[in-house]
């Protein structure tokens, strides 16, 4: 066994053993996702999206629209707190790693597989969850555009953790999906067009990219998946500079 | 199927700021209990009474509680401006001391400040969601009644755009602070017990 697939190996078994992770990972989706079906009133609403190129208002079912937002929420915010988790612990063991021979690619590639790995895992639970309710459009540029809000809110959760303690952490990673994802991008409360700040949250690109395929039968955001990407790619070239940094001071 | 235009703006707000008041006042009560739970038991070895001693961490909470509340109260007067004023503060801070409250017993249950935050977020946000009958919680079970914060939004609302309030609302919030206050008083006598019983 390869020493990146003993220490990507070692790190699922520490996140299996993550009670508050795992507790997570069974109560959030049902208790966000299922809920917001089952309790958001039954009537249509204006809802701002791309058709044809052209940004304009369709009338969709308030439970509909509650629930594409409310998975992505989920999602990032399990996966950001996974991030948080995996960077505290990399804090404490991963320099050391480094003192037993381990090479910086070596232990980088398996903590960036275990959030790989886990991000998955939520993505596909938050999805699961949500079939139950409701079918998007276009199912697979939906599970993409989830994709990459995960692992960008997991790689956030990774920085944040390199700067704040676990509980501040924590906080922080709680707060923050729910109000870029849940507020500043959401079709239900934003009906005009957004801020130029609210464009440079992480949830921008990919809720356009989910709100289009999960609403209309019709993929214009194309585009913005790939502006999606490129932010994830910026964080991840961030995360990882950060990561090579605080492991060499140890 | 009938349709809405939006989300009505100004019960948006109004849920916000009973948010904020409980999650903050939650999160007091839960570390005011677990940060100075050695410190507490020292004391109480020496003899301190704990009712006394929780009695001054309590009213050091509802301190606080009024400060938050009143921070609250000033964010969303920039906004909207209350039927009532003093007593849509007065219903903020009964909101943030049933959470400051719930927060401390919560800490008087749990370890540690990680797991009891993740209880106290998560409790506020579900509780905020569903008492807060907006269109997107509008089908809720009748038993959401019983949850901390729907009796003092139903005041806040009430005060908030009537300037009025219901007198049976005013009793189910104060019975509910009651009732916490015996659990906390229960379980913190419990966790400060020192040799088999209360040291003074």
């Amino acid at each position: 066994m390869s020493r990146t697939t003993t220490a990507f190996t070692i790190g699922i078994k520490e996140q299996a053993r993550n009670y508050v992770l795992v507790a997570l990972l069974v109560v959030l989706p049902v208790s966000f996702i299922t809920l917001a079906f089952a309790v958001t009133q039954d009537v249509e609403m204006p809802v701002r999206t791309l058709v044809d190129g052209e940004t304009v208002t369709v009338m969709r079912g308030m439970p509909e629209v509650h629930g594409v937002i409310m998975t992505p929420i989920t999602s990032a915010l399990i996966a950001g707190l996974a991030g948080l988790f995996l960077m505290r612990e990399a804090k404490d063991t991963d320099g050391r790693l480094a003192v037993a021979g381990y090479r910086a690619r070596q232990v980088i590639t398996a903590r960036f597989g275990v959030l790989a790995a886990i991000t998955l895992i939520v993505t596909g639970v938050s999805v699961g969850v949500m079939l139950v309710d409701f079918q998007p459009e276009h199912l697979w540029w939906f599970v993409a555009a989830m994709l990459v809000v995960s692992v960008t809110y997991g790689l956030i959760g990774m920085l944040v953790g390199a700067v704040f303690d676990r509980l501040a952490g924590m906080w922080l990673m709680l707060i923050l999906p729910m109000l870029d994802i849940g507020l500043f991008q959401d079709p239900l409360f934003i009906q005009s067009e957004p801020e130029w700040w609210m464009k440079l949250l992480p949830g921008y690109w990919p809720v356009r990219v989910m709100v289009d395929t999960g609403l209309t039968t019709d993929v214009d955001t194309t585009l913005s998946l790939v502006w999606a990407t490129g932010y994830l790619l910026l964080v991840a070239v961030l995360t990882i500079g950060v990561y090579y940094r605080i492991t060499q001071e140890k | 199927m009938p349709t809405v235009e939006a989300i009505p703006i100004e019960l948006g707000r109004l849920l916000g700021a009973i948010f904020g008041v409980a999650i903050i006042a939650g999160l007091m009560g839960l570390a005011q209990m677990i940060s100075a739970r050695a410190a507490d038991r020292r004391l109480v070895q020496t003899g301190y009474p704990p009712r006394t001693l929780l009695a001054t961490r309590l009213a050091a909470l509802g301190g606080v509680t009024v400060v938050v509340a009143a921070v609250n109260y000033g964010v969303l007067w920039l906004t909207i401006s209350p039927g009532a004023p003093v007593l849509t503060f007065v219903f903020l801070v009964l909101a943030g001391l049933v959470y400051a409250f719930l927060g401390a017993l919560v800490g008087a249950l749990l370890p540690r400040l990680f797991e009891g935050s993740l209880v106290v977020v998560f409790l506020a946000m579900m509780d905020a969601f569903l008492s807060g009958d907006s269109p997107l919680a509008a089908d809720v079970p009748e038993f959401v009644e019983y949850f901390p914060l729907y009796h003092p939004k139903e005041l806040l609302q009430e005060a908030m755009f009537q300037g009025t309030y219901t007198t049976g609302d005013l009793g189910f919030v104060a019975g509910y602070l009651l009732v916490l206050l015996v659990l906390v008083t229960a379980v913190f006598g419990v966790t400060m017990r020192t040799s088999g019983g209360w040291s003074a």
